[in-house]
């Protein structure tokens, strides 16, 4: 189950991108790699991204990308998770494509996508547009798209929160082609509905200053658990049970500040997010972009972030001791309380030459490798004076300083 | 709670026309230099930009927010 990779494509496609002034070919693949505690391994994501352009005033976007998970899961949110570790492995495939319309001093893009994986089946639509106003130092963009999504469950009929039986590897999730399939009495498809908005104004400030304010929504409405996942409330053993509609918010502002002495550039970002389950958090990030002659360029980067838990979370000892904080249950981490913290850094080979190809037929290539590194602090949700059994064990993830580390390397060519 | 969303649509309302009105003056055509350079650009590597996103928003239990788009209005 894999909403969350569902509600970055809604984000990805949300966002207004500018339109290429050159055709281009763009690949680059990511390798994400989480430490894990037990003898199953970590967790391993690869991810592949190819995508091609051609046009400008009326452009062409296609692409694809893919998902290749393979790793240890907790099988029950428990005060001891290790335990119930299980190994699994998934394959997501995504296809998307674009047509934009651009003007002097405007632009509008229509764009869709499909993706399929076991469980997980996702369309969507969406359109972006955006315009320069007078003066051309205010950019105003604004976008959309809605997501008509399925996910795969174990058919419980029409038992209660604790009779719900999880879904196994083994269940089948039938498809006609991109719709789901039930099989009564075995797994059924449920609907999940995303309406995804943003709006962004970027602001000239001076000659080597400005500044973006984005405002974003979203609201997911239907099934939202993760039908894999067990909580131990009491002695009973019982499917995650989430709310089924969740309104989401961000305000973010970008503020960059091009230093002309040392050739340089320095970014400094700021995200305050709420949402209806009671999460909010704050992320704050400073880039430093750092020219080494007129091809090289490298980027060093710092990030913190903390959430606070969804109102429903608890720690896994008081959903064992004291059952659950009202209907709804997880043992989801992304809904408990994290601070991250996370460094990187960025090399790019920049080539272009005037009037000329610099490689075969292609005017500008650019290679990137990248690497970053991922701390995290798992925070109590309840008082930690109360709490027996500890929280050290309940994810895989706890008690570890280093958490998880990203290398993705790619190429653009534009030709 | 109704008049704190009248005040939040009007705080943006003005952002959006203080935001218009600078740009009649900001910064003049031939000083979009630095701007123009692709270090200034708001994710200009979308796939980059995309990843980014996939990694923390499967990480955390917030996602968007991360703007896109824009641009200096150089061309």
């Amino acid at each position: 189950m894999r909403l969350q990779l569902t509600l970055l494509l809604a984000v990805a496609v949300v966002a207004p991108r500018p339109v290429a002034a050159d055709d281009k070919v763009d690949a680059t693949t990511t390798w994400y790699q989480e430490a894990r505690r037990g003898n199953l391994g970590g967790l391993t994501v690869v991810h592949p991204q190819v995508d091609f352009g051609v046009g400008d005033e009326v452009s062409f976007e296609a692409g694809w990308s893919a998902d290749a998970v393979t790793g240890a899961t907790a099988a029950v949110y428990a005060v001891d998770a290790v335990s119930s570790a299980t190994k699994f492995s998934d394959l997501r495939n995504e296809g998307h494509a674009s047509l934009g319309f651009a003007g002097r001093r405007s632009q509008l893009a229509v764009t869709g996508s499909v993706g399929a994986e076991r469980d997980y089946l996702s369309i969507t639509a969406g359109g972006s547009g955006s315009i320069d106003l007078p003066g051309k130092n205010t950019n105003v963009a604004l976008s959309y798209t809605h997501n008509f999504d399925q996910v795969c469950d174990r058919d419980n009929a029409m038992l209660g929160p604790l009779e719900r039986r999880p879904l196994t590897g083994l269940d089948p999730c039938n498809k006609n082609y991109i719709l789901g399939k039930d099989t009564p009495g075995m797994t059924v498809w449920r609907d999940v509905a995303i309406d995804t908005a943003q709006g962004t104004i970027t602001q000239n400030l001076s000659p080597t200053m400005n500044l973006q304010v984005g405002l974003w929504g979203q609201i997911v409405d239907g099934f939202q658990s993760n039908p894999y996942r067990r909580v131990r409330v009491g002695q009973i053993d019982a499917q995650e049970h989430s709310p089924g509609t969740r309104a989401r918010g961000a305000l973010s502002a970008r503020l960059n500040r091009y230093l002309i002495p040392v050739h340089a550039a320095l970014h400094l970002s700021a995200r305050l997010y709420s949402d209806t389950w009671g999460v909010n958090s704050a992320a704050v990030e400073t880039d430093w972009s750092q020219y080494l002659g007129s091809d090289l360029l490298f980027r060093l980067r710092a990030r913190i972030y903390q959430q606070t838990a969804a109102t429903f979370f608890k720690d896994a000892f008081f959903y064992e001791t004291e059952s659950t904080a009202g209907e709804y249950f997880t043992g989801d981490r992304e809904l408990a309380p994290v601070r991250n913290i996370l460094v990187g850094g960025k090399f790019t080979v920049l080539t272009v030459a005037e009037d000329k190809k610099v490689w075969g037929v292609f005017e500008k290539v650019q290679f990137n490798l990248k690497g970053d590194v991922i701390f995290l602090d798992e925070l109590p949700a309840d008082d930690p004076d109360a709490n027996a059994a500890g929280t050290g064990d309940q994810f895989l993830t706890s008690g570890q300083l280093i958490d998880a580390f990203v290398v993705q390397a790619g190429v653009l060519l534009n030709f | 709670m109704a008049s704190r969303f009248s005040s939040r649509v009007a705080l943006a309302l003005a952002l959006v026309a203080l935001a218009s009105g600078c740009g009649r003056w900001a910064v003049r055509a031939s000083e979009k230099e630095h701007l123009a350079d692709p270090v200034m650009v708001f994710d200009g590597d979308p796939h980059e930009a995309s990843a980014d996103e996939h990694v923390l928003s499967n990480r955390e239990g917030s996602a968007g927010g991360r703007g896109g788009g824009g641009g200096c209005g150089c061309n």
